[in-house]
């Protein structure tokens, strides 16, 4: 039985995994050699300016949606309507991305306004929204609001309140929604390249080369980085999610004890 | 003293305005482009340019040409896609719900996040080298003498659309469903188990009923997400195959954004009837409570 469960999952897990690999052989063996192919990257002017419109991007979204997560989530607490409030921030993971591209793009239309980073960064948060605010929830859950109730009977004003005593304990939510949005903002291409107007980055200059002229050594080279780089960012994830767990086990030991 | 009956109002005011400030920007962030979106569906198109109007010359551009048969495909190929995606991710949801470690079952899931972010249209780029006439499963065959001659069939194909969406979009629809199978009270089951039901009838009766909510919300994404898809299409379907996403962008690059707009709004109609039998159908009072603790 137990057997047949991990053939299961791990047939699933084994295609899903499939195609990080080709890209990463190709930057090796296509093209001048492996070398030529990343070095090809740091001589492409536009694409070194994508890579710094990608990096501005990804920080931007990585500070601004956990900020706008950690004030949803707080309404949220202190309203209720669960229902309606995250019907509404989970609504853009049910828009097709090409339909949530154009719709932004249609708002400067109309506006008057150049597409721009600004567009850019605003249909990225948009995406990650759902993510970091489900991510912080979850941490937030295991916060126990006693401490909250404890503080006040104490004198602490709800904002010292949150400062000292809830922000430390749910600081790696907020954390893990920042890197979650980064992760998703560098790996988004189809909403970005809708309302990219002159800019690039790197995911938009990786499709636009994709169809005029097809997918070169260079590119695959540049695919390679960006699996790499997610996957670092993964890892880092991972460590933090380690991290809150341990605390959580240690937490729970000294309320036995 | 009047004074002192102010503050407590002000007070109130500012907290309302703390916590209500961010959800009304985070609202119109997300409804006003869309509202947009439907405005300018109705709106017709001058030249390179558009005017506003009440006209549905877009809807019946849409409809009255061979984006028609694009819809339906469209329509057919997600619910098909979600269908296979739904009996993928269902049971392997199930089994980390119910048959692996429960210390091990955080470290699952994370594998499964863990292609999901990495961008889908560079993996979808992958697709090409594993499934091309000289990629890798054709040369693996060819090398071990099952086939004479390469597989045509594996790329631009119906297979290979199906291949990609199921990649791209199945490894997250595996979080919702886990999440309503895991929020299931297990005394529900052992009541099922102690009145005499077999497993099997347990399973049809008691646990796939109550993960609805969560495998509702799987399939809305991934019927969503293929519904409107247009990077795979692109990639992997070749010359002339388009889904929904595609007559969008093929709108924009003519510059009729009225067209765009109209095919765009239909798609996201699609979206919200199935969002709102969502919430009408199911108490999603358990599958939230998951996510947000005991509230």
């Amino acid at each position: 039985m137990t057997r047949g469960v991990w053939l299961f999952l791990g047939a699933v897990l084994g295609v899903l995994y499939l195609p990080l690999i080709p890209p990463v052989l190709e930057s090796f063996r296509a093209g001048d050699g492996f070398i030529a192919n990343y070095i090809g990257i740091a001589a492409n002017a536009v694409l070194m300016e994508g890579i710094r419109n990608t990096a501005v991007l990804g920080l931007t979204v990585a500070v601004i949606t956990p900020l706008i997560a950690l004030s949803v989530a707080q309404t949220l607490r202190a309203w209720g309507r669960a229902r309606l409030i995250l019907g509404l921030i989970l609504l853009p993971l049910f828009v097709p991305g090409v339909s949530m591209g154009l719709a932004t793009a249609l708002v400067f239309q109309v506006i008057g306004l150049e597409a721009s980073m600004v567009s850019m960064a605003l249909v990225q948060i948009l995406w990650a929204l759902p993510f970091a605010t489900l991510l912080l929830l979850t941490v937030m859950a295991g916060f126990d609001r006693a401490y909250l109730e404890a503080a006040h009977m104490l004198g602490a004003h709800p904002l010292r309140a949150f400062i000292d005593i809830e922000l430390p304990q749910i600081w790696p939510g907020i954390l893990g929604a920042g890197i979650f949005s980064l992760i998703l903002s560098f790996n988004e291409t189809i909403r970005t390249s809708i309302v990219q107007g002159g800019s690039n980055t790197v995911q938009t200059y990786l499709w636009s080369q994709y169809q005029q002229v097809g997918l070169t050594p260079p590119l695959y080279a540049l695919m390679t980085l960006l699996i790499a780089l997610t996957l670092v960012l993964v890892g880092l994830l991972a460590v933090l999610d380690r991290r809150l767990l341990a605390r959580r086990q240690i937490d729970a030991a000294d309320l036995d004890a | 003293m009047p004074r002192q009956a102010a503050r407590p109002v002000i007070t109130r005011l500012l907290q309302r305005g703390l916590y209500g400030a961010p959800l009304a920007a985070v609202a119109a962030l997300v409804v006003g482009p869309l509202a947009v979106m439907v405005m300018v569906s109705f709106w017709t198109r001058t030249g390179f340019s558009m005017t506003p109007d009440f006209s549905l010359a877009a809807y019946s551009t849409f409809l009255g040409s061979t984006r028609l048969d694009i819809l339906f495909r469209s329509l057919w190929v997600a619910a098909s896609a979600t269908l296979i995606m739904l009996l993928i991710a269902y049971p392997a949801a199930f089994l980390i719900a119910r048959r692996v470690r429960t210390d091990a079952v955080r470290t699952v899931l994370f594998l499964f996040a863990v292609p999901f972010l990495v961008n889908y249209v560079v993996r979808t780029f992958a697709w090409t080298e594993i499934l091309g006439r000289s990629g890798w499963v054709n040369t693996m065959l060819l090398n071990l003498g099952v086939i004479g001659a390469p597989l045509d069939w594996l790329l631009y194909s119906q297979f290979s659309v199906y291949l990609g969406l199921i990649t791209a979009y199945m490894p997250f629809m595996v979080f919702p469903i886990w999440l309503s199978l895991s929020a299931i009270d297990p005394r529900l089951e052992q009541a099922s188990w102690m009145l005499g039901e077999t497993p099997r009838q347990t399973f049809w009766r008691i646990t796939l009923p109550l993960s609805l909510p969560g495998v509702f919300a799987a399939a809305l994404f991934g019927f969503v997400g293929a519904f409107g898809e247009f990077a795979i299409s692109t990639v992997l379907g070749g010359t002339g195959y388009q889904l929904l996403g595609n007559s969008v962008i093929s709108a924009l690059n003519v510059i009729n954004y009225p067209l765009a707009a109209a095919i765009s709004t239909f798609s996201v109609g699609v979206m919200g009837v199935l969002l709102l039998i969502w919430f009408r159908v199911f108490d999603l009072r358990l599958f939230l409570g998951k996510i947000m603790g005991r509230t």
